[in-house]
């Protein structure tokens, strides 16, 4: 199967689910989406493996480290700014805003959390240390 | 205009090789066709691992494949 073929299925899919998912919250049958997607995930895997062409290379994988990373960058610093103004508007004037700001602040401090710790264990798997 | 020091000759040994079309070049280096044309534009360098992959798929020694311009 090719990789375009693969993509028309792929389509079909998303938009088969779509509709039961939105069939379902309509209905009031909010348990439904839950097997749809699980359904969906694996008639996705399976015509994945048909594809034989390379569709995921070093590359791509290259492309995705920095785009996470930029990311990651941007995301630290728009949160921190944004988290900092809504604590000091909170303290000062508007205090629902406080709660809001500490929870982004600490989203933050979680993300940050994560990245140092897969970078300890990349850095210690590449490292040549036992 | 290449943007890394590493040239490349894939595109000249493409057609030295009964004009290997980029799909089965990517083929046989087990990548995709967008990586050859960044390969061949200068935009991207390979891993060691598909540098040897494609010296391989043209059969021939890596250094005539990629030279490292001082």
């Amino acid at each position: 199967m090719s990789f375009k073929t693969f993509t028309v299925i792929k389509m079909f899919v998303v938009i088969i689910m779509a509709g039961l998912v939105g069939w379902a919250m309509v209905s009031g049958n909010a348990l439904i989406p839950i097997p749809v997607a699980i359904a969906a995930l694996v008639i996705l895997l399976l015509f994945r493996r048909g594809v034989k062409e390379v569709v995921v290379d070093e590359r791509i994988y290259s492309i995705g480290e920095k785009a996470s990373y930029l990311a990651f960058r941007i995301f630290g610093i728009a949160a921190a700014v944004i988290s900092a103004t809504l604590v000091a508007l909170g303290q000062e004037a508007m205090p629902e805003l406080e709660p809001i700001g500490f929870t982004l602040a600490y989203s933050v401090c979680g993300l940050m959390a994560i990245y140092y710790i897969a970078y300890i264990y990349y850095n210690r798997k590449y490292s040549g240390k036992k | 205009m290449p943007s890394t020091r590493i040239n490349n000759r894939i595109r000249r040994l493409r057609f030295d090789n009964n004009e290997m079309t980029q799909e089965e070049l990517a083929q046989r280096a087990g990548c995709t066709r967008q990586t050859i044309i960044a390969l061949e534009q200068g935009k991207y360098v390979p891993s060691i691992e598909l540098a040897f992959k494609i010296a391989k798929a043209f059969g021939v020694a890596l250094e005539e494949v990629f030279q490292y311009e001082e």
